[in-house]
């Protein structure tokens, strides 16, 4: 083990020096400044929340929330129920499909609301710097305020927000750690305070609902330290409830914490000078976690497991944008050898499709293990895209949609015929890849049917297009089917018809394709799977049929006369 | 041990001390710019000449514009000192280079200076506080120059430089020439780090009044400390944040709320740790850190830390002596020395920056060594392509035509080759973005001439592309400032102009394709107008001269068959300005000549 350690290379462990630079600028100072203020007039008005916008410089607008002392102590340790709000459903992900909101920060919260929908929409005009900021309950407000804020804001917007809360408690259900949204939250919490694990159960085999999300800036007498995994924050926050003496009330003074905690950044006073360290991330770690508070020794009884630490460390460090660029243009490198495949199977008379299901080229092999990386790029893009909150997932996928659909609409086909050839029914509902079905779903919302002069354009160009339904073959591998089904002399009545109407359905659907120029015109060369279906439908349908709709009959036509010989060829008006 | 300081830094020990001496005399010179002295050197008789510049405490003489007082340099005077990777011009101390403007045409005038350099005498810059950047530029700007080859040493000087500054000086392989000597404690060399404010008026009013003699011993100010070493702290934690490779993305939200410094150390520090030894620090990185933490122990009274921070700014002249005659000297190169470090007074904490700062330079090396095994693979691949060009050559169509047209086995090769080659380039383009390459990389030799051999050869293929596919209608024009035109081959393009010293864009005989592309698409759009007819000018101007004067655009684009012979064969007489040398050019290739 300790072998393996050495030829690795040595990580780091930044909590300490991410608190350290938050605590020695004076953004501390600056969100703390005007909260006592407003407390104390709050005290006087009896009101459980209210708020105040300052300005200190033309740059910088400062929103703080205020919750009266009875608010924050009084219903807190009865008041962790959570309560379903669909107002703040746009939070939900793939793993959250409702949000709950702790009931009593929500009351504060709806209190204000109707004051707040003004503000939201002028601080969103502004051009600058926004603080939001608040302790305790004042605090969770503050949270909600930039949710609410953060979802009307869009790539417009020049407000460049930060919420800064002190002691404030646990405010909901939803994670957010898949959106960019978490970096906007920046939770200061002392290890005197009770109040932020308030509602979190004492032992750390009950399982809770909340979730923290943002960064926390956790700090004793000693020191502080910044963390952002939601799991080690939960471990932390229950430790330092759990060892809040008798879980008193006392308030907490944020203001001479951090005072403090920057005079000793600065001056430490004589000390144990430094040691080289032969494991620096864990050395730094438990030196992170002492300095928050918690007894190194007893890591173990609280559930925190250090390797997993660095071992999560580890895989994030590996990904770095060098490493994305490379990946990028690999794919674009099977992306083109895709095409070539296609391209070779065209010079042989063949779609590309037939080629790879019969499996004739040698070549054919090496296009398994190009589909898998490309699968695997476009399944892991997809997945990212589907766990951030819906707005935010939207705009980053629309960034690549375009690539995205191409392979989609380059690979899938080739999914079907391994699906097919292995003898599998009903490709589309039975074993549709998710991703797929997610990369069409997005591609229809973002895109508007063709106009006229679009049609026209793609007319001249559908030689060198992709089939556009990526489901294609998947139809024609069924239609195959039920031409058997139709024709086989043991199939009952029953099945007969249902596969009449089935087929029927597909003419109406390959003809609509047609007269979109959605389908390429390889679709026709001689061989492929959709002309062998074809003659052989042909022959059945030979004799007098039920009636059907126009346009089968004007399938039926188009392919009997040939018109799809000239399908696609662009000199012809 | 047994190293000396000079041995170090490259230069004789008998020259530090009278180089300190003169710096602090002529630091307080009112009627002089500058002091110069020559030394004789006694083990071998040489003799090297200081110039030591005058400096002055006026706060506005320290910061123009608050919160930092930042300007761009001039490129003009100091061609070097940018990035060539989009990082821009390298940002610097408007007052200090102001101050250095108004020496410049003295001291380019000297005639002891002339002498020295007549001589080839060995000359060094030296400045003592803020007098130290103007050393600086002084030193620079003779380096921009060729004319001689100067040291420049300094004690007790402020920041100048932004990042920037300091990756350029290591680029060129200058940053071995800058050598800075900071007490342990002196708070001149921290003050840059933090924004200009009430405090550093304080600090350098105190100076002001010291240095004067109108009193002898002014009251020192008070209350300075935490403000100047907080904001200096934080400049540094967000520093280590990097160097340890911090993922949380609040960062960059929390940095956007913080007025960071834009300054940082360049060049070798030397610190003084109070106690008679010396420790060598070229690491920036680890120059930051120590700058930050060797302050934190000792003194857990900010008040005495404060007296100290003021009081060590003046004792450079005597602490040197001591130590230079001690020569108790360890370089922190090689990975953190525990014993010095200790003198230092480093916390745990500490220690873990400087390791971070160490294993940052360990990444980089690593980060080329990978690199390393790529331009073999870089080599064998453009070699490959040259072949499909000299096949495509034979066919008459040349590679252009023929990778646009992807009709044959070899164009479709060639396409995998290009994505494969791109996938190498972008990665180093991407290390290169975020500094995770050596500083010198860029200045490789081997290194420009493959990025130039592969701009030159595939860039064509990726104008073919684009073309083929007809990006222009998605992304405007290939060549656009910031445009579609992959950053690959800008940053090779501007590595090879650097190298020649040639202004940015005069290079760009690899875009050759994209005018004339782009100068067809044009035409059909807009007629032939005198913007028009002035590119084809320009184009054809440009062709001859990368074709016939310096090679650096082969001959098959005069091929018969291809897309620009045809197209410039088609356009209307009065639009060519070069007909006649242009078709013999054609001829002769037609010929084979």
């Amino acid at each position: 083990m300790e072998r393996r350690r050495m030829n690795q290379v040595p990580l780091f462990s930044s909590a300490g020096e991410l608190a350290n630079m938050v605590i020695t600028s004076n953004l501390i100072d600056v969100a703390l400044a005007n909260i006592p203020e407003l407390q104390r007039g709050q005290a006087a008005l009896h009101r459980s929340v209210q708020h105040m916008v300052y300005q200190p410089t033309p740059n910088r607008t400062i929103v703080v929330f205020a919750s009266s002392p009875d608010s924050t102590q009084c219903p807190l340790p009865q008041g962790g129920y959570l309560v379903p709000y669909p107002d703040f459903d746009f939070l939900c992900t793939k793993e959250c499909s409702s949000v709950s909101i702790n009931g009593a920060a929500l009351n504060l919260f709806e209190s204000l609301k109707n004051h707040l929908s003004g503000l939201k929409t002028e601080l969103i005009a502004r051009d600058g710097q926004l603080i939001i900021t608040g302790h305790s309950l004042g605090g969770s407000v503050a949270s909600l305020f930039t949710l609410y804020l953060l979802d009307s804001m869009n790539k417009r917007s020049k407000c460049c927000p930060i919420c800064i809360t002190f002691g404030s408690p646990l405010i909901g259900d939803f994670g957010l750690q898949h959106s960019q949204w978490n970096s906007f939250f920046l939770h200061v919490v002392s290890n005197r305070d009770p109040v932020p694990g308030l509602f979190l159960p004492s032992s750390h085999t009950q399982t809770t609902a909340y979730k923290p999300f943002g960064t926390y800036l956790l700090c004793s007498e000693l020191g502080c330290a910044c963390f952002d995994d939601p799991d080690l924050i939960l471990k932390l926050l229950r430790v330092i409830s759990s060892e809040v003496a008798g879980g008193l009330l006392q308030v907490v003074d944020y203001g001479e914490i951090l005072r403090h905690l920057k005079k000793r950044a600065i001056c430490k006073g004589p000390r144990l000078a430094g040691e080289r360290f032969a494991d620096p991330f864990s050395a730094g770690i438990v030196m992170e976690l002492e300095t928050i508070g918690i007894d190194p020794t007893k890591l173990l009884q609280h559930n925190i497991d250090i390797r997993r630490m660095e071992a999560k460390a580890r895989s994030l460090a590996n990904k770095t944008k060098a490493f994305d660029a490379k990946k990028l243009n690999d794919i674009k490198k099977y992306m083109a050898l895709l095409e070539w495949y296609k391209k070779k199977s065209k010079d042989a008379g063949k779609g590309y499709y037939d080629c790879f299901k019969k499996g004739e080229f040698k070549r054919d092999i090496s296009i398994g293990e190009f589909m898998g990386h490309l699968n695997a790029y476009w399944e892991d893009m997809v997945a990212q895209a589907d766990r951030k909150p819906q707005k935010e997932g939207a705009s980053f996928r629309t960034s690549w949609l375009f690539a995205g659909t191409t392979y989609r609409r380059m690979v899938e086909p080739l999914d079907i015929a391994l699906f097919y050839e292995g003898g599998g029914r009903d490709y589309i509902n039975s074993k549709r890849s998710q991703h797929y079905k997610l990369l069409e779903q997005w591609y229809e919302e973002a895109v508007k049917p063709p106009t006229r002069e679009e049609l026209d354009s793609k007319k001249q160009k559908v030689s060198v297009l992709l089939t556009e339904d990526s489901c294609f073959w998947a139809h024609v591998e069924e239609a195959i089917l039920s031409c058997k089904s139709l024709t086989n002399a043991n199939s009952t009545p029953e099945l007969r018809e249902s596969s009449w109407n089935n087929l029927v359905k597909f003419g109406e659907y390959v003809m609509e394709q047609i007269e979109n120029y959605a389908v390429s015109p390889e679709i026709f060369l001689k061989d492929s799977c959709f002309m062998t279906w074809w003659r052989e439908y042909k022959a059945y349908i030979a004799s007098p049929s039920n009636p059907c709709s126009l346009r089968f009959i004007e399938f039926i036509d188009f392919m009997k006369t040939g018109r799809y010989g000239v399908y696609g060829r662009s000199e012809v008006p | 041990m047994g190293e000396t300081v000079g041995n170090l830094i490259g230069l004789n020990d008998e020259v530090i001390h009278p180089a300190a001496t003169l710096a602090v005399e002529a630091h307080n010179s009112q009627s002089k710019q500058f002091l110069v002295k020559k030394i004789k050197i006694r083990h071998d008789h040489s003799s090297v000449v200081v110039l030591a510049f005058s400096g002055s405490m006026f706060p506005d003489d320290w910061l123009g514009q608050p919160p930092f007082g930042k300007t761009k340099i001039d490129t003009g005077k100091f061609p070097s000192l940018t990035s060539l990777n989009d990082g821009g011009d390298a940002v610097v101390n408007g007052s200090f280079l102001g101050r250095f403007n108004g020496v410049l045409d003295k001291l380019s005038h000297d005639k002891e200076l002339k002498k020295a350099i007549e001589k080839k005498r060995q000359v060094v810059f030296s400045g003592y506080s803020s007098a130290g950047p103007i050393a600086i530029l002084a030193t620079l700007y003779f380096l921009e120059n060729r004319t001689l080859s100067p040291r420049c040493l300094t004690f007790g000087s402020p920041l100048l430089g932004d990042r920037i500054f300091g990756h350029a000086l290591r680029r060129e392989g200058w940053s071995d020439y800058f050598t800075h000597f900071v007490m342990k404690y002196d708070i001149i060399p921290r003050i840059m780090l933090s924004p200009s404010s009430t405090e550093h008026a304080q600090i350098l009013n105190y100076f002001k009044s010291k240095f004067d003699r109108k009193n002898i011993n002014p009251a020192p100010p008070s209350g300075f400390y935490l403000t100047v070493m907080g904001n200096a702290s934080s400049v540094a934690s967000y520093e280590a944040c990097h160097l340890m490779g911090c993922r949380n993305p609040s960062l960059d939200i929390i940095k956007s709320f913080i007025e960071l410094s834009p300054y940082r150390p360049s060049g070798t520090y030397v610190f003084c740790t109070g106690n008679g030894n010396l420790l060598v620090v070229k690491n920036p990185n680890a120059v930051l850190q120590i700058l930050i933490h060797c302050t934190e122990l000792g003194e857990s009274n900010t008040a005495e830390v404060e007296k100290r921070s003021l009081d060590e700014h003046s004792a450079y002249l005597s602490e040197l002596k001591e130590c230079l005659g001690m020569q108790a000297v360890v370089s922190l190169d090689g990975g953190p020395a525990t014993a010095t470090l200790n003198d230092l007074g480093l916390s745990p904490q500490a220690m873990l920056c400087l390791q971070a700062a160490e294993e940052f330079e360990n990444r980089r090396s690593r980060n080329l060594e990978k690199i390393g095994k790529y331009l073999e693979k870089i080599e064998v691949e453009l070699e490959m392509l040259r072949k499909y060009k000299e096949n495509a050559q034979i066919s008459g169509l040349g590679y252009y035509d023929s990778f646009k047209l992807q009709n044959e086995d070899d164009d479709f090769r060639a396409n995998v080759r290009r994505l494969e080659l791109a996938g190498m380039w972008d990665e180093i383009k991407e290390m290169l973005k975020e500094f995770e390459l050596p500083d010198e990389f860029e200045k490789k030799r081997e290194i420009i001439d493959l990025g130039t051999k592969y701009r030159r050869l595939v860039e064509p293929l990726d104008i073919a592309n684009f073309y083929r596919h007809s990006k222009d209608k998605e992304t405007g024009a290939y060549v656009i400032g910031g445009g579609p035109r992959p950053k690959r081959y800008r940053f090779t393009q501007r590595w090879l102009e650097h190298q020649e010293k040639k202004p940015f864009g005069s290079r760009s005989e690899s875009l050759f394709w994209a005018d004339v592309e782009q100068l067809g698409i044009d035409i059909k759009k807009k007629g032939y107008l005198q913007e028009i007819k002035d590119r084809i000018h320009q184009l054809e101007r440009n062709m001859i001269a990368w074709i016939d004067v310096d090679k650096s655009l082969d001959k098959d684009v005069l091929l018969e068959k291809t897309t620009f012979v045809k197209w410039w064969r088609d356009l209307p007489i009065e639009c060519k300005s070069e007909s006649e040398r242009i078709e013999k050019l054609i001829g002769e290739k037609a010929a084979g000549v």
